[in-house]
């Protein structure tokens, strides 16, 4: 009889666990405490400047960053309910996670926009070697993508669709990590990749590795990331994702002022290169990572505006590729009501 | 009144010995095992209907069988199951035959002991999947570094069972070949290798499962085909009923790999009681 | 072919096992060697038969060994030492194969064996399915085969049951009788040794030296569990033996 009772007991502690992770184990907190996922790339400064400068805090927001590895599980971790905000770009796990009525995209971040350096497309010394000199040679070329789904997939796509032939002609290669694909480029195993701005410039200073274009020729006011909350927040917590947009927006209009157009003046931008330096590079020593962090400065949205335009043709290649369901619609996706959207 | 024999004992204050003998002894009962899978799956597919079980938590069973049915009628699950059976069949085998080559000298031959024995000990125990970044850069991003990488992965186990079995084969029956005669070879072919053949095999059996957990490693690096790539695009596309299908699979291959090994146990090994 | 045995002394580290042994080997004759545990005979079976190497002394054949003999000194173990993975001719075979013979020799010697030690209808059979009397009787087959000059018999009996000891003795006996042959019976039993051996050596506890070696002199063929003789013979050699055991059942074995 104990043995019994003790193994129905597991069995409803079990449920209990899936309950809880179902449901989202996110109470409301007293002083709004709540948790930012963030990668230590410098596309996520906006967040960082409002941390650092109190934008959160005058917000009435109490922020603790959850740093992660990847794009893919902090959209897991809003999902669950263990991470209240992200940074991160638009990825097959997003939608299907939005699609599951889990998250919702309420805000824009990084975005190309033509006459800032921005993504670079780039080739191994071999294949340039081989006559790949610009994107409209990668036609049969091999293409280093994280994983199906990823932004670097949906680049080459759309640079292929550009040049007229079509996305299957690039044949894309899932390495999982961006250092395996440097790795694979540098060793010309594969031909060629497209990357954020500082990495894209420290690999082509190398022998190994030439650039031949820049994405924005190709996705003209790319989206490149976007904030998002889970659907929850979107609905019922309305006030505490506005105040959040409204930190978010102040960081990065700092940001820009001081790094993308450069207006804030040399100190502004020193000090700003010295903000993110707490949060991106931070083992190398100063001075090897100022070049990198100010090569990563690509604009991000003012007030958080959003390309929906560009998403939805983000979430159209990605339904075209058979890689999230055709009943994904866009008002699943995005939230509009918070931000300007175009 | 006629008395009842027990009656008879009760009162010679007999009684009758208690037995105190049981359990410690497994048994094989049928069924039990399948009947578990079956409750567990249904009780599974309950939970989901009755919204119990959230679907972003767990799809049920019964998307996870829409999800492979969807790979079936699609052709895609025969060009997964054959790229991953490919890479799994090349990377065991040449494992495994280097590892017998290596495991026999080092179990045979004295300086090969010395010199192996500390740097099987040392690489044996680094995972595969940390080295993939330099298998890239050693094998490409074709099927050199994925068969590597399970060539690696059960080349080192194989090692250690081949020359643990070598070492417990029965002294007395070297020395009984050397006392008639018997070369080396004959020795090594007829004595040592049938005698670590039970060691061998099992080795085999852990070495093919953990070839099967290597797959989804493997398959990280430009795979487009395998049923580790489609885990890893199921996972990355949070397509969490593909997730369940493809995991299923894995253990459907590893199921499959036991039995085929179990039927080779009791092909070589018949001798045994 | 004779065997002697000149000033064989042997040691493991700085553990004596056998001191100054000088023992010849009569060609046709069983010689048995009896001793309390750890007096080193069955060492001394594994240098005669070089496996081992003596620390001094040597091994000594004399005369040429027959040209029929394919293993000239041949073992008979006390755990058989038969290969599990393979039958009962293939256990006969396997001291054949390395051997240059015809195959129809091979074949002949196998089925010839088979027969003299009554294994005939077992051809097929893998050791597991045999008992410890059946296993022996085919580890003495496997001998027979490469017909020995000298057997060397470490205790081939003790891992048996009595009874089937028994029926064994018998069948040694009647091998014997049929085409004598030469052996050193190693053994702790002294009802085997008075059964078996034309003489009998006894070992002092370590390090093994020869006490006294026994002749005894009713032909093989005729000797009974029952002869007085023999029981006489057998108690000799006990009272020769017994302090000695008692002795050495009292040493710490740490050697």
């Amino acid at each position: 009889m104990r043995g019994q009772s003790l193994k129905r007991r597991s069995v409803l502690g079990f449920a209990a666990g899936f309950m809880a992770i179902a449901i989202g184990g996110e109470v409301a907190l007293a002083a709004d405490k709540i948790n930012v996922g963030a990668l230590r790339f410098t596309s996520h400064s906006a967040s960082f400047v409002a941390f650092e400068r109190e934008y959160f805090k005058n917000n009435n927001l109490d922020v603790t960053f959850k740093f992660f590895q990847a794009a893919q599980p902090m959209a897991v971790a809003i999902a669950s309910g263990d991470v209240h905000v992200g940074v991160t770009a638009i990825s097959g796990g997003l939608i299907n996670l939005a699609k599951k009525g889990a998250i919702k995209v309420v805000g824009g971040a990084l975005h190309e926009e033509k006459g800032i350096d921005g993504q670079m497309i780039l080739v191994s010394k071999k294949a340039y070697d081989a006559g790949v000199t610009s994107p409209d040679k990668l036609k049969g070329r091999t293409y280093g993508i994280t994983q199906a789904g990823s932004s670097f997939h949906y680049m080459a796509h759309k640079i292929a669709q550009k040049e007229g032939f079509p996305g299957s002609e690039i044949k894309v290669k899932p390495l999982q990590k961006v250092g395996a694909i440097i790795g694979a480029l540098k060793s010309g195993q594969i031909d060629a990749w497209s990357i954020v701005p500082h990495i894209a410039k420290a690999l082509s200073k190398g022998p190994a590795v030439v650039s031949i274009g820049k994405i924005t020729d190709y996705i003209p006011d790319y989206q490149v990331t976007t904030v998002f909350t889970s659907a929850k927040n979107a609905s019922q917590n309305r006030d505490l994702v506005k105040r959040f947009l409204a930190a978010f927006s102040k960081g990065a209009a700092d940001f820009n002022a001081a790094l993308v157009d450069k207006t804030a003046g040399a100190e502004e931008a020193e000090k700003m290169v010295k903000l993110i330096h707490k949060y991106v590079y931070t083992s190398r020593p100063y001075a090897k990572a100022a070049p990198s962090i100010r090569n990563g400065a690509m604009r991000i949205n003012k007030n958080a505006a959003l390309n929906v335009t560009n998403v939805r043709d983000q979430l159209q290649w990605f339904q075209s590729e058979g890689l999230v369901g055709k009943d994904v619609t866009i008002d699943m996706l995005v939230d509009k009501s918070f931000v300007r959207t175009y | 009144m006629p008395k009842t024999p027990t009656s008879q004992s009760k009162s010679a204050n007999a009684e009758t010995v208690a037995f105190r003998g049981g359990g410690f002894a497994p048994r094989p009962i049928g069924l039990v095992g399948a009947m578990v899978f079956v409750f567990l799956i249904a009780f599974w597919e309950w939970g989901s209907r009755v919204g119990w079980i959230s679907q972003l938590v767990l799809p049920a069973p019964s998307e996870a069988f829409a999800a492979f049915q969807e790979l079936v009628v699609s052709g895609l699950l025969w060009k997964h199951v054959s790229a991953s059976v490919t890479r799994l069949v090349t990377g065991w085998i040449s494992g495994t035959v280097l590892g017998l080559l290596v495991g026999l000298s080092i179990g045979l031959f004295s300086l090969a002991r010395a010199g192996l024995v500390p740097l099987v000990s040392a690489m044996f125990p680094i995972p595969k999947i940390a080295m993939l970044p330099l298998f890239i850069i050693w094998f490409g991003i074709g099927e050199g570094s994925k068969v590597a990488t399970i060539l690696f992965g059960t080349f080192f186990p194989t090692i250690i069972t081949v020359y643990g079995g070598v070492d417990n084969v029965d002294r007395n029956l070297i020395r009984m070949g050397q006392s008639f005669g018997l070369t080396w070879f004959s020795i090594v072919r007829k004595i040592i290798i049938p005698g670590a053949l039970p060691a061998i095999l099992s080795g085999a059996r852990i070495s093919a499962s953990i070839a099967i957990i290597l797959l989804v490693a493997a398959e990280m690096i430009g795979a487009e085909f395998g049923i580790g790539a489609y885990i890893l695009l199921a996972g990355s596309l949070m397509a969490t009923d593909q997730l369940i299908a493809g995991v299923a699979l894995l253990s459907m291959l590893g199921l499959t790999v036991g039995w085929l090994i179990g039927k080779a146990e009791k092909y070589f090994l018949n001798w045994r009681a | 072919m004779d065997l002697r045995l000149e000033g064989i002394s042997h040691n493991y580290g700085s553990l004596k096992v056998l001191e100054g042994i000088n023992l010849a080997i009569e060609h046709g004759k069983i010689l048995c060697v009896v001793g309390p545990s750890g007096c080193g005979k069955s060492t001394l079976l594994r240098l005669i038969g070089g496996l081992e190497r003596p620390s001094a002394g040597q091994v000594m054949q004399i005369g040429e060994a027959p040209s029929d003999s394919l293993n000239p000194l041949t073992y008979i173990f006390q755990d058989f030492a038969l290969l599990p993975w393979r039958t009962v001719a293939g256990n006969v075979n396997l001291v054949l194969e390395d051997q240059k013979l015809s195959r129809q020799r091979r074949k002949d010697i196998l089925e010839n064996v088979l027969e003299r030690t009554k294994l005939s209808d077992f051809a097929d059979a893998l050791p597991r399915q045999l008992s410890g009397g059946m296993k022996q009787r085919v580890a003495i087959a496997r001998a027979l085969a490469v017909s020995p000059a000298v057997f060397l018999m470490d205790e081939p009996l003790s891992a048996l049951d009595s009874q089937t000891r028994e029926l064994l003795i018998e069948d040694l006996v009647d091998l014997w009788t049929r085409e004598p042959f030469t052996a050193v019976y190693v053994t702790h039993n002294l009802a085997e040794a008075v059964r078996l051996g034309h003489s009998v050596a006894v070992f002092s506890r370590r390090p093994g030296q020869i006490r006294q070696v026994v002749k005894i002199g009713t032909p093989l063929a005729d000797r009974k569990v029952t002869d007085p003789e023999l029981i006489d013979r057998q108690d000799y050699l006990w009272r020769l033996m017994k302090d000695e055991a008692l002795a050495a059942d009292l040493e710490l074995s740490d050697a």
